[in-house]
């Protein structure tokens, strides 16, 4: 045995493969035998961090997944909740979210390309319909001019892809930060409908012992080869050439037609009442896809290598059965079904006149034996226990939990005056410089490339609302809202509080349109898992989403962890917990954007601010030294969020904004701004001192003096114009929820306060605009 | 009865659903025909060709869809005077077929939609305006004068380009059907650099447009509640009606059903 030992090390080696020692002693003492180069590749993929979650699975457990909305909670490709009911039927919202960081970081067009490819595929093998896609993007800074092309880069590649296949842009963020100079950050979010009855599951059916697995896409090649081991490295410059081999090779022209085909083998399975099983393939190709498919429904597999179109003659078993050529799905289904199946793809969609080599193909069967077995010209190459493969290992990384510095009251007093030390100043030179802020400026330019109105389904397309919208169902007023938050310049602070405030932000954003949050996903972006600070921040990161899901009773319905976001230089990015939320609406005729509607509306504001500028930009752009970040009382915030809820459904609001990244005074020049293409609205701001009389805010303390800072302070909350303010107050009071009238909207193009100070919106709009537009370049 | 009209699908097309949506909401007899059934068109009375990549849009925008056998009854029924509609790919691969402004041989095209002037992809929404009179395009029957539409134009390839004659040409002999203009109907730059301001072409019968712009991704209420919105209710069916972009297609199923004498 210890020979055996010793050449399954060596080999390990020798292929350059990711597998610990240990983890190579151990495949080889399950074996008993020398593990083929096919098997250690296999394993190397499927017990890659990216596969197995080794590191973080144990700490994941801690997330809440279930509640009344969930169809389909985690452990599939996407997680599934409910949309609602039309003409009998049951809609379900697919929802995937992924990163794609390293492959972006190498070929940044292919790598944010093939990420919008493989989330599709992860809603589409769901049996959904592809309806939206976003993607958060993090930056390095734009002086640096690597950074400037990976920026650029990723946002063709996402258009060119996106675009191709026709799926709507619906939003996604972008922050820029000196963490992602080394390391781009690129997660992409997708959204899909399918009628809960004709949910597919990624796994053998029961009893399909015999029934066909059909290979369906892109002929097999050597592109992303060793992608799932690859994206679990730290990125090192002298590897740069070699680890692009692993990047996958997009083909959306291809995708396009593929989804066409799916669909119209969707509709032949459910006339003929059809059962299959449906998975895409990623991180570790053919063998993964099959294995993990059969693995989850118990069964075993046997696939014939040589069955597989490829590009290439002479392919190798291993880059076969796990190279990550993309473009490519995988079906269970009965051999009586198999003819139809394979002339939809080949025939009606002619796939193989699409792309070279691309087709539908039988490469195997489903056996009841638990192993899975690959030949390659009659050879066995690969002859393994599904479970062990599948079931992956499980680490207890050590971690050090961050630690976070506090201020004390008289030094959080003491900064802010610094910051301002003119209290008779303008708000507004210091509101130009916040929107024109990295983080606050306009995101049109990066929006104007994406088709975010492809499919006709759009309400809201990104950039007109704090969430993007969408009424799926034709005929039906069911509308879907995707809201996003996650604030690398919060997560550097604290991690744990800066989870807090991203599941925060995204609700509050299908909160503003009207949406109601009945579903999170995540995608975890964190450092090197083996360095304890790192997995620190990662665990305190995963403590924050489970306590503010728990606490707002809303479920992670699916997710992803990105670890190893590390330069060879050693620079991780910021802790970077990304959440999405999904809201549903039962009537889209009452959604409502976030651009002003009317003169003579009062502007009220819903939440109660804080004097907590840590990590704010306006922290950022007077250099005041802040420490602490916003609080938030969960209970408070739920109330102050189904205020807004109902005072849109009851047409009491013409537009709300969340309080983010500038503060009110930065969503209200938004709001103005954002009015002109429809009507020139202004506003009219009250002195900012009699935004603190006590009788209006609730009674606490969090305000204990006057000051401006308070106009841009980030908290969770909403600025809202509101058609009815009496009744607003009242459902107000009704709630338990105080709503704070800050200025009225005025018919004149221009930000006024206190009869001393005003601005242009035209100012306010440059100022908003430039940055970004200079960079992307303007399009109209 | 009404006529029945088919809706092209090349590879890489993915506007067709919400096009034949469109159509279906304006009383139309539409359905959906795929590149790999070419023998079926000759049955249609009218065709739209929807938006998309056609073909990966290789060579250029429309060109390699053009020659595609798929093309063959669609030209020959647009020479017998059936009409044809198409929408952004479809406009493209209309002018690269010779069928708009048709002023040369087929498939032999004397202007092009060609790479917008910002070398990129864009999408925003616009207002297109008809230039031309009421007369010029039987295949919009009924429609007004100075007809003002809203639409998304969402292309890469939408700058007409033409040699000077050629735009000369097009522009006197009243082929440049819609230009861009604001919602209050005055002109305004397009976002793509088009010579002449040129949203849409008409061949000289006026049964064949190819319109850049695609006016089926504003043509229900809730597209464009902003607009409307200055009371905040809107009544459900109110939002889920067709409104905006749909009036082309209104107009188009008349022209199709031979309601207004053309």
């Amino acid at each position: 045995m210890t020979a055996v030992l010793d050449d399954a090390l060596a080999r390990g080696r020798r292929l350059g493969l990711a597998l610990s020692d240990d983890e190579l002693r151990r495949i080889a003492e399950h074996l008993g035998r020398v593990p083929t180069d096919t098997e250690l590749f296999a394993f190397d993929a499927q017990w890659s961090e990216h596969c197995s979650y080794k590191s973080s699975r144990e700490h994941l457990k801690k997330l809440p997944t279930e509640g009344p909305s969930v169809l389909l909670g985690v452990g599939e490709d996407a997680g599934i909740v409910r949309l609602g009911e039309w003409n009998g039927e049951t809609y379900g919202i697919v929802v995937a979210h992924e990163s794609h960081n390293h492959p972006s970081q190498v070929v940044p067009f292919e790598g944010a390309a093939t990420g919008i490819g493989g989330i599709v595929r992860d809603v589409l093998c769901m049996g959904a319909e592809v309806i939206g896609v976003a993607d958060p993007l993090r930056f390095g800074r734009l002086e640096n001019e690597h950074c400037r092309y990976v920026a650029q880069q990723v946002v063709d590649g996402i258009a060119a892809y996106g675009n191709a296949i026709g799926v709507p842009n619906v939003g996604g963020d972008v922050f820029i930060d000196e963490s992602f100079d080394d390391n781009v950050l690129v997660n992409v979010v997708a959204l899909g409908l399918v009628k809960e009855k004709d949910i597919i599951h990624s796994r053998a059916p029961q009893g399909s012992a015999g029934w066909d697995i059909i290979l369906v896409g892109k002929a097999t090649d050597r592109s992303g080869f060793g992608g799932a081991s690859f994206s679990s490295l730290t990125l090192d410059e002298e590897d740069a050439e070699a680890n692009k081999g692993a990047v996958q090779v997009p083909d959306p022209f291809l995708k396009n037609v593929l989804m066409r085909a799916t669909y119209a083998v969707f509709a032949q399975l459910r006339a003929q009442n059809v059962t299959a099983g449906f998975k895409d393939l990623g991180a570790g190709g053919l063998a993964g896809c099959s294995a993990e498919l059969c693995a989850a429904g118990g069964m075993g597999a046997e696939v014939e290598l040589e069955r597989v179109s490829t590009a290439q003659r002479d392919l190798p078993p291993e880059v076969i059965a796990i190279g990550e050529t993309q473009e490519r799905l995988c079906w269970i289904v009965p051999p009586s079904f198999t003819p139809l199946l394979l002339s939809i793809y080949n025939e009606t969609y002619s796939l193989p006149r699409i792309a070279r080599g691309a087709c539908a193909a039988v490469i195997g069967k489903v056996t009841e034996t638990g192993r899975y077995v690959a030949k390659h010209h009659g050879e066995t190459v690969m002859d393994v226990d599904l479970e062990f493969l599948t079931g992956g290992v499980r680490y207890s990384r050590e971690y050090v939990l961050p630690s976070v510095r506090t201020e004390s009251v008289a030094e959080r007093d003491e900064a802010v005056r610094r910051a301002f030390p003119d209290a008779k100043q303008s708000p507004f030179d210091l509101l130009e410089r916040i929107l024109a802020h990295r983080d606050v400026g306009s995101r049109a330019p990066i929006f104007r490339r994406y088709d975010g109105v492809v499919r006709g389904c759009t309400a809201i397309p990104p950039g007109f609302a704090d969430a993007g919208v969408l009424v799926p169902v034709p005929g039906a007023p069911l509308a879907v809202a995707l809201g996003i938050g996650g604030n690398p310049r919060y997560g550097k602070v604290d991690p744990h509080r800066a989870s807090v405030l991203a599941v925060a932000e995204a609700v509050a954003q299908v909160t503003a349109v009207g949406a109601a949050p009945v579903g999170l996903t995540d995608c975890l972006n964190f450092g090197d898992p083996t360095v304890p600070e790192q997995m620190g921040a990662f665990v305190a990161a995963v403590h924050g989403l489970a306590e503010a899901a728990r606490a707002l009773r809303i479920p992670f319905v699916s997710g992803n962890v990105s670890l190893y976001n590390r330069s060879s230089s050693g620079n991780h990015v910021a802790p970077s917990p990304i959440v999405s939320c999904i809201g549903t609406m039962a009537d889209v005729s009452r959604a409502v954007t976030g651009a002003f509607k009317r003169e003579g509306s009062v502007i009220g504001v819903v939440g109660v601010p804080q004097h907590a500028y840590g990590g704010s930009v306006l922290a950022e752009v007077t250099g005041m030294a802040a420490a602490t970040l916003p609080e938030i009382d969960y209970e408070r915030f739920a109330r102050a969020c189904r205020l807004v809820r109902e005072g849109i459904a009851r047409g009491l609001l013409l537009a709300v904004r969340d309080v983010s990244d500038g503060g009110i005074l930065a969503a209200i020049a938004e709001m103005a701004v954002a009015a002109s293409p429809n009507r020139t609205l202004g506003a009219s701001l009250r002195h900012y001192d009699t935004i603190y009389d006590v009788d209006l805010w609730l009674a606490d303390d969090v305000i204990p003096y006057t000051d401006m800072a308070v106009w841009f302070a980030e908290f969770p909350g909403f600025v809202c114009e509101m058609h009815d303010w009496d009744a607003f107050a009242s459902l107000g009071r009704e709630l338990g929820v105080k709503v704070h009238p800050v200025g009225e909207t005025t018919a004149e193009p221009y930000l006024r306060a206190d009869y001393r100070h005003e601005i242009s919106l035209d100012q306010l709009r440059e100022a908003w605009e430039a940055p970004l537009r200079d960079f992307y370049g303007s399009a109209a | 009865m009404s006529e029945r009209v088919a809706v092209v699908v090349f590879p890489g097309t993915n506007s067709e659903d919400e096009t034949l949506r469109a159509l279906l909401a304006v009383g139309l007899d539409g359905e959906l025909v795929h590149w790999s059934q070419p023998e079926r068109l000759a049955q249609f009375d009218a065709f739209v060709l929807p938006g998309g990549f056609a073909y990966e849009d290789r060579i250029r925008a429309g060109a390699v869809a053009a020659h595609d056998a798929v093309m063959d009854p669609v030209i020959e029924a647009a020479q017998a005077g059936k009409f044809v509609l198409g929408i952004c790919n479809g406009a493209q691969v209309l002018a690269e077929a010779g069928l708009v402004p048709g002023t040369g041989p087929l498939r032999r095209p004397t202007a092009a939609f060609a790479p917008n002037d910002s070398g990129r992809f864009q999408s925003v929404h616009v207002h297109v305006k008809l230039t031309v009179a009421p007369e010029r395009v039987p295949i919009l029957a009924g429609i007004e004068p100075n007809a003002v539409i809203p639409a998304w134009a969402s292309h890469g390839d939408g700058r007409l380009a033409a040699p000077a004659d050629e735009l000369a040409r097009i522009e006197r002999d009243g082929h440049r059907a819609f230009v861009y203009c604001d919602r209050d109907g005055s002109e305004v730059p397009a976002p793509n650099g088009s010579a002449l301001n040129a949203a849409a072409l008409v061949n000289r019968e006026g049964n064949v447009l190819a319109i850049m712009p695609h006016p089926e991704r504003d043509a229900w209420t809730y597209q464009h509640l902003d607009v409307s919105r200055e009371n905040a209710r809107i009544e459900t069916a109110a939002a889920l009606a067709p409104s905006g972009g749909i009036r082309l297609f209104e107009h188009f199923a008349r022209a199709v059903n031979g309601k207004v004498p053309a």
